[in-house]
């Protein structure tokens, strides 16, 4: 093992636990936020630091300022010729482009909501003037999604022609400066509105995680007097451990393929184009921690030990309550293993694998797991939404029969990582339904070798572009992903009332279990029959796959424009003024802005 | 006999909306649909209040009360308005020179049903043209820990000398000591308006305006 692999091992390791990890505090905020927003409260966003005005500015103008430097050094620096400066005018066009519409966007949004600024100086004035004068900040949504599109179809569709190499040079040396500016002008407008002596950093609340972190390290930490002190110290980490290590068997994006040239690691290979089909035989870097062959059973086998902790914590507590719940855990996780397993044998009978890598590039190839295993989905989501103990199959810790079920016994960071390893356990899981069902870092029409929109056998669009592209591309697409379904799930948390143990272990035993069973019988049905398929059959499939690409890109851009529409809409209220607290507050200008002397 | 309905003799027929019964439909037993309508509701909510957050158009929670929505506020720095005749903490009115307008009669504390309110009247000395007229409060101590804020002695109050409207609640503090307020305390405090007067009128002896006896016309 070169050194280089070692460094390539140790920065995934850490990419990966930085994700685990970060997505689990997010998540943290996410419940505690989204939860209270649910049912028509605030929650928790009052945790500010006040920094002093320099400081602040500085945070805002510092990154911007490197983010500007490092752009035109490079550019000025490396000059790139052929694909790269295709790619390059093509990827810097859509930075400048994304980056200018969402730098008005929330600078119209927020004149929006406060209103021009009179008292501040005479930039901060006349920009607020403008976009109040523009008013909808949707306008800046539409433009900006009509520009991105325009330019992939324009670079696509003027591709060869001497008007397209001309277009490609306005936007290879234009791009870049428009990013620069439109990043400064957000960062400089920032700094001009910063009038006050300090200023909050709130970060819509996300200081409150953290501030809950820092307390539990310092908070009393209890073992019962008659309890086993060994394991119940050693639960929570037996617990937390297998929650993030499972992470390190799922891919998080392409295989990187270095040129390896005399033995040593090229990188400017990542700067070309690679095939779209086969793999790179020497310099692969596979974008996984564990490149395991038995991925998926390295998974479960890991994620099968995170019952231990919890029986263990409810064993060594010396309390009945913690007793019960950790047993609750022990038969509720056991009893949906088994689903969760079944589940997934009709995925690997499609996929023909075990590799989770390999079951990727399958669905990039074909079509996502979702449309050819949409049942398993359904019952794999339900499996591991009991899997990670959390309501509706939350009866291990059920408040209201068992105090707080296995972890009833601690307190301070120990309860604090059972908590943690919940969420952890939460975004694993998350990214093996992301890699196994959704695609993995597979977006539609994004392939190895570039953008290419293809229905069939006719070609819409075909735009190349560089290795390391697609797979950034491919990584922000994963951790989407995973996101959207750790976000399903806390949705799924506030909605679902808790299951009775029997009717939990009902769920499990004569619903799912017979239902996965039928899915592999279906499955292998399914599967013999595409199999003994004519030719015609099984291109019209293949073209199925294609629309299905399309459906969910056009859902996805669909689900953005609606959003956008609909969040950026403003709202009508209506207000009555009849009591005599209602006008007093109406004198003053409403309880909202006004500070009110009681 | 047959009993007919809806005549004067016979029973009232009971007429209204029927409302459907919640029936056990296979949709309902499947769980999944009625899963994905709660998912719906759910997710209604959470778009709906996150939007007017970032829009900064929450409702106003007295002015806009009546919307659905997040209707809370940030206590210390917001506070719900009280209504105009809300009871707050007592205050005594001033006279145009300083004075309280209280002339120690003890109607309030006689008024008062949780006997919170204490008064020694003092008499004013020789030769000044209130002797013989009124007292004043030498001590003029409410308990408002006791005060069950029922205003009993605002309307016992011949002089409008103790109002209620304040518009400030008891102050929590940390022993019992600090809820009883004397009479500085009391008359340092402002009604809704800002004024520490009363708009009734108040006649000094010897006023022209004076409307009753007075020592010049005691032999009306």
């Amino acid at each position: 093992m070169t050194t280089g692999l070692i460094i390539a091992f140790a920065a995934k390791a850490f990419f990966v636990v930085m994700f685990g990890m970060n997505l689990g505090v997010i998540l943290t905020w996410l419940d505690r936020r989204q939860g209270a927003v649910i049912a028509d409260r605030v929650g928790p966003n009052r945790a500010v630091v006040w920094l002093p005005r320099s400081i602040a500015r500085g945070m805002a103008m510092g990154p911007a300022a490197l983010i500007a430097v490092g752009v035109i050094v490079y550019f000025l620096q490396v000059e790139a010729t052929g694909l790269e400066r295709t790619t390059r005018a093509l990827l810097f066009s859509q930075l400048a482009i994304g980056a200018t519409w969402i730098t008005a966007l929330s600078i119209a949004g927020r004149v929006r909501i406060r209103g021009v600024r009179t008292d501040a100086g005479g930039l901060v004035l006349n920009l607020d003037r403008l976009f109040a004068w523009i008013g909808d900040p949707r306008v800046f949504v539409y433009a900006g999604l009509g520009a991105h599109l325009v330019t992939f179809l324009a670079a696509a569709a003027l591709k060869g022609m001497p008007i397209g190499a001309n277009l490609r040079e306005i936007a290879y040396g234009a791009s870049p400066a428009i990013f620069v500016c439109s990043i400064l002008a957000g960062a400089v407008y920032s700094v001009m509105c910063m009038t006050h002596e300090r200023v909050g950093l709130r970060l819509m609340g996300l200081l409150h995680p953290a501030a809950d972190g820092v307390k539990t390290i310092f908070k009393e930490d209890f073992i019962p007097p008659n309890g086993d002190r060994l394991m119940h110290s050693l639960a929570p980490f037996i617990s937390f451990f297998p929650a993030l290590v499972v992470l390190a068997c799922v891919p998080f994006g392409d295989t990187l393929c270095f040129g390896t040239n005399d033995g040593k690691i090229d990188f400017t290979n990542l700067a070309t184009m690679v095939p779209r089909e086969g793999m790179c035989v020497d310099g692969a870097m596979p974008l996984q921690v564990l490149d395991l062959n038995v991925g998926i059973l390295f998974f479960f086998a890991l994620a099968g030990t995170g019952i231990v902790g919890a029986a263990l914590a409810g064993w060594a507590s010396d309390n009945k309550f913690s007793l019960l719940g950790g047993l609750r855990a022990a038969s509720q996780m056991v009893s949906y293993e088994v689903t969760l397993g079944l589940t997934l044998i009709g995925a690997i009978m499609i996929y023909g694998t075990l590799r989770i890598d390999e079951m990727v590039r399958w669905q990039a190839e074909h079509t996502w797991g979702i449309f050819v295993q949409p049942f398993a989905f359904f019952l794999f989501f339900a499996a591991a939404v009991a899997e990670t103990k959390r309501i509706p199959f939350d009866i291990p810790e059920g408040e209201s029969e068992v105090v707080a079920g296995y972890f009833t016994e601690y307190s301070g960071m120990k309860f604090a990582m059972f908590f943690f390893s919940e969420y952890i356990a939460i975004v694993s899981s998350s990214a093996l339904m992301a890699a196994l069902f959704l695609g993995g870092w597979h977006l539609p029409f994004v392939e190895r070798d570039g953008l290419f929109i293809a229905i069939g056998d006719t070609v819409l669009l075909r735009q190349p572009l560089t290795h390391l592209s697609v797979v950034i591309v491919g990584v922000i697409g994963f951790i989407g992903k995973v996101a959207l379904l750790c976000w399903l799930q806390t949705t799924i948390r506030w909605t679902l009332p808790r299951f009775r143990y029997d009717q939990l272990m009902r769920l499990g035993w004569r619903k799912l279990l017979p239902a996965s069973l039928v899915n592999i019988l279906l499955t292998g049905l399914v599967v013999l029959l595409v199999q003994s398929a004519s030719p015609t059959v099984q291109a019209g499939l293949r073209t199925a796959g294609d629309l299905t690409e399309l459906t969910v890109a056009a859902l996805g851009l669909l689900a953005v424009v609606s959003l956008a529409r609909y969040w950026l809409q403003p709202v009508k209220k209506r207000r009555a003024i009849v009591t005599s607290a209602q006008k007093f507050a109406a004198r003053l200008g409403g309880t909202k802005s006004a500070r009110m002397g009681a | 006999m047959a009993v007919v309905p809806n005549t004067p003799l016979g029973p009232k027929q009971v007429t209204g909306k029927r409302v459907k019964r919640p029936e056990r439909t296979a949709s309902v037993q499947a769980y999944v649909p009625e899963l994905a309508k709660g998912i719906g509701i759910t997710l209604g909510h959470f778009f709906k209040n996150t939007k007017e957050m970032a829009l900064g158009q929450r409702n106003d929670p007295v002015l806009e009360g009546v919307e659905d929505g997040i209707n809370t506020i940030y206590y210390p720095e917001q506070r719900r308005p009280y209504p105009e005749r809300f009871r707050g903490l007592h205050r005594l009115t001033h006279r145009a020179d300083g004075s309280p307008r209280c002339v120690a009669c003890l109607c309030c504390s006689t008024a008062c049903p949780a006997q919170c309110i204490h008064i020694e009247a003092g008499e004013y000395p020789e030769g000044d043209p209130r002797r013989g007229y009124e007292r004043f409060p030498k001590r003029f101590v409410i308990d408002e820990l006791r005060c069950v804020f029922c205003g009993f002695c605002v309307e016992a109050c011949p002089c409008d000398a103790i109002r209620m409207d304040t518009g400030i609640h008891a102050t929590p503090y940390d022993s019992r000591e600090q809820f009883i307020y004397e009479k500085d305390i009391l008359m340092s405090f402002m009604g809704r308006d800002g004024s520490q007067q009363s708009e009734n009128p108040r006649h000094e002896p010897g006023d022209e305006g004076h409307p009753g006896i007075d020592r010049e016309r005691h032999g009306h």
